[in-house]
């Protein structure tokens, strides 16, 4: 399973330049190909795609969404329990953790260090363990 | 179906390789992979420190499944420090590296002809030139290598100690933690692999990842419970008390955990000499030479304020680990662990607890082994007591029990392999047949592996573990106080119950219950090694760390615990033919006698204690139904469990 590109690809390029992986080849103002093996199935080539070419896995072609409404993590520190898998699932390392949180809290928690690296996957959250993750739009993007 | 990295560093050749399903079903991940790979395909008899021998860096199967504690990666060879089955793991952040990757092991063969490391990212592997991080100690390493791919991959170094291939070398990540034993440091020293880096962002699947988060929100409500507790001066004398009354509470993980969540490891500095449990003075000594006033400076309160920030590994909701602020030209270090501070403290009657913080990290950016280190040191100074080394032999130092200094000159020497130190870097063994004389007397290990901070006279458990375990001298697989806090006749009830609350005594006797207890260890923690999860995260107890529920939600299988417990044995027993195989004998891997109190101790916490370790060894091999007197797994043995012991047992 993978994202594919189609035919009204108009060859920006702006997908692959996006792409975490480097899963997506194509010659310029020419139709990309994604790579299957190396497709993490981010969803990052179909939101920033301009004329609709990107499908996600089950076919449906996906919509362009500006920057700025992509939805990004916010954390609940009450419930994080700083174990790293959100740091650790981030295709981008976007995120980064904290130091102490205060003389009385000497856990370090992570936090969105790189927001305009962020793609708005939501792997972060879809990985965390204890929900402590929601993925809202925060438009500063 | 997953895949495994194969690296041929003699003929430059790198390559994927499909493990079958059945492979899966028989052995799990990890450890249990690590096993079936290395049995089959290392021929008998081949050099630890010569191409033939692989090593393997594995991760575990739950490992970014959204399981708590899942973060352990093991590495496995053939040891050089004991000439069988080797293995060490560690935690911190480059076992999921190795899923991300899209591997559930990377395994190394062959011999580069100049220093290399493996450079792994988004489908793509490829050997480097290291000659310019080679000589370089392990973080320097690490973050230069981290630097040099783009600042986000994470890496297994090794250090100064582990390219001049000493035997109590190990293989470090994140900056300073280590896989340290078995000296698998000095296989990857001698294959000119300097590094292993890693820099994947694959996804990792799950069969239900949903119920995995349902368990794992269950297992961490019991992490996140904390009762008061007492001062660190406190637990100092419930190790006192422990002592001294003639009953004893069976141990309950939540307590220890919640002693792990407020100080780490470090939690038992004292409460451990106290009550027996950390030996003193290279096992001669007792509580009475370190007793509380003496040791104060190493107390958890003592630690902790140097503690700048707790340090979780990948998965962990505990965090026992911290990074420290340090005097000295380092700056910060990690928290020192229990098994640090006693062996480079206590063993050696250190009490300056700023050379144990110094040593840590020296210790640690030369990827050497601190419980060795600390042992090799009270060696040396109980040699040098009984005039077999003198100070001609140690370069002017003044061996004596309790002069740190002499402790920091001696340890650094052997990172250098500078004169005396060049004798000691290879283990206590190595150096008693060096110096000849009594020195053996002295020298204490199994089968060539310098023995941890558990004392066998107050709980012979971990003694049978430190012998019949195929890598021996362990601390991490079981003991009377583990199988207490397992828990696991909570979840089969075939297993022996644990009182609450028993008279002493009852822990000394070598019956058959003992050696079930034990078996039912090795088979569980061999589980899991194979899952990836942290053994702290095991001491919760069976039924508040869902380990078999997590497995079936990630497989989609449908296995009991007794099934299991049934892998767990296989690969026990595939590791003991892995030894038969390449000569060791199982016998040999008995402590020293000093170890099992013989002769008994005449005054402290275990005075008068002998323990019947011969009986309790030949106990846990029939238990596993190998021959109770040599230990060789049988063919009736290996037939039950699928193993014909050919070249492929699947």
């Amino acid at each position: 399973m993978s994202y594919r590109v189609t035919d009204p690809c108009n060859g920006c390029g702006a997908c692959g330049r996006l792409c975490p992986v480097d899963a997506i080849r194509g010659e310029k103002n020419s139709l990309h190909a994604v790579i299957r093996d190396l497709c993490i199935e981010c969803g990052a080539c179909g939101r920033v795609c301009p004329v609709h070419a990107v499908t996600d896995p089950f076919g449906i072609v996906c919509t362009m969404v500006k920057k700025s409404e992509w939805e990004r993590p916010h954390f609940d520190s009450k419930t994080c329990m700083s174990c790293r898998i959100c740091i650790d699932a981030c295709p981008v390392h976007c995120l980064s953790l904290s130091g102490a949180a205060s003389p009385d809290d000497p856990h370090g928690y992570p936090y969105m260090a790189e927001e305009k690296t962020c793609v708005g996957c939501g792997f972060c959250a879809r990985e965390c363990p204890v929900e402590a993750i929601t993925m809202v739009v925060s438009r500063s993007g | 179906m997953g895949k495994i990295l194969w690296v041929d560093l003699t003929a430059r050749e790198i390559r994927e390789e499909i493990i079958p399903d059945d492979v899966y079903e028989r052995y799990l991940s990890g450890m249990g992979l690590a096993v079936y790979i290395l049995y089959n395909r290392i021929p008998a008899g081949a050099d630890p420190l010569g191409p033939e021998n692989i090593l393997g860096f594995v991760s575990g199967l739950l490992t970014g499944t959204g399981s708590l504690f899942a973060g352990r990666w093991m590495v496995v060879g053939k040891s050089p420090l004991t000439s069988g089955w080797g293995e060490a793991n560690c935690g911190g952040s480059f076992s999921p590296a190795i899923k991300r990757c899209g591997y559930d092991g990377i395994f190394v063969k062959g011999i580069s002809a100049s220093p290399v490391y493996l450079y792994v990212k988004n489908g793509t592997a490829e050997l480097r030139d290291a000659s310019h991080v080679w000589g370089k100690d392990a973080i320097e390493s690490e973050e230069m290598l981290i630097a040099e791919t783009g600042g986000k991959s994470q890496v297994a170094v090794i250090g100064p100690a582990g390219e001049k291939c000493s035997l109590i070398s190990g293989i470090c990540n994140d900056r300073g933690r280590l896989a340290a034993r078995s000296g698998l440091g000095a296989v990857m020293g001698a294959k000119k692999l300097k590094a292993v880096v890693l820099d994947g962002k694959r996804r990792i699947d799950v069969h239900n990842r949903a119920e995995i988060k349902r368990l794992s929100q269950m297992c961490n409500k019991w992490v996140q419970f904390q009762p008061p507790l007492p001062s660190g001066k406190g637990a100092a004398y419930v190790g006192t008390l422990m002592r001294v009354l003639p009953v004893q509470m069976a141990m309950d993980g939540l307590l220890y955990k919640s002693l792990l969540k407020k100080w780490g490891t470090g939690s038992m500095n004292q409460m451990s000499v106290e009550m027996g449990d950390s030996p003193v003075k290279n096992w001669k000594g007792t509580n009475e030479d370190w007793g509380i006033a003496r040791s104060h400076s190493v107390n958890p309160d003592a630690i902790r304020r140097h503690e700048k920030v707790k340090y979780h590994c990948y998965a962990c909701p505990l965090g026992c680990g911290g990074i420290c602020t340090v005097q000295g030209k380092y700056g910060e270090t990690h928290k020192p662990e229990y098994e640090s501070v006693l062996s480079l403290g206590g063993l050696c009657m250190n009490a300056d607890v700023d050379t144990i913080f110094h040593l840590c990290e020296v210790l640690n950016r030369a990827g050497m082994d601190t419980i060795s280190a600390g042992a090799i040191a009270a060696f040396a100074i109980e040699c040098y007591e009984a005039g077999i080394l003198t100070k001609e032999d140690t370069g002017g130092l003044e061996l004596t029990w309790g002069n740190s200094d002499a402790v920091v000159a001696l340890i650094e020497k052997m990172v250098r392999r500078e004169g005396i130190g060049n004798l000691l870097a290879d283990g206590v063994k190595v150096a008693a047949r060096k110096i000849g004389k009594s020195a053996g007397e002295y020298a204490m290990h199994a089968g060539g592996q310098e023995l941890p901070m558990h004392d066998s006279r107050n709980d012979p458990g971990y003694g049978v573990h430190y012998a019949v375990e195929p890598a021996p001298g362990r601390h991490t697989i079981g003991a009377q106080m583990h199988y207490e806090m397992f828990q696991l006749w909570k979840v089969m009830k075939s297993l022996p119950r644990v009182k609450p609350l028993y008279f002493k005594g009852r822990k000394y006797m070598a019956d058959e219950e003992k050696a079930e207890m034990a078996a039912a260890c090795s088979k569980f923690m061999n589980v899991v090694n194979c899952a990836g999860l942290c053994m702290f995260g095991a001491f919760l107890g069976a039924k508040r760390i869902p380990t078999f529920n997590w497995l079936n939600a990630a497989t989609g299988w449908h296995r009991t615990p007794e099934q299991y417990m049934e892998i767990g044995k296989r690969i026990q027993t595939l590791k003991q033919a892995f030894n038969i195989r390449h000569g060791v004998d199982p016998r040999s891997f008995r402590p020293s006698d000093r170890v099992m109190g013989k002769p008994p101790q005449t005054k402290g916490a275990n005075r008068g204690r002998s323990i019947d370790m011969e009986k309790m060894i030949s106990d846990y091999y029939t238990q596993f139904g190998w021959d109770p007197e040599t230990g060789r797994p049988t063919g009736e043995s290996m037939a039950k469990l699928g193993l014909r012991g050919g070249e492929d047992v699947v």
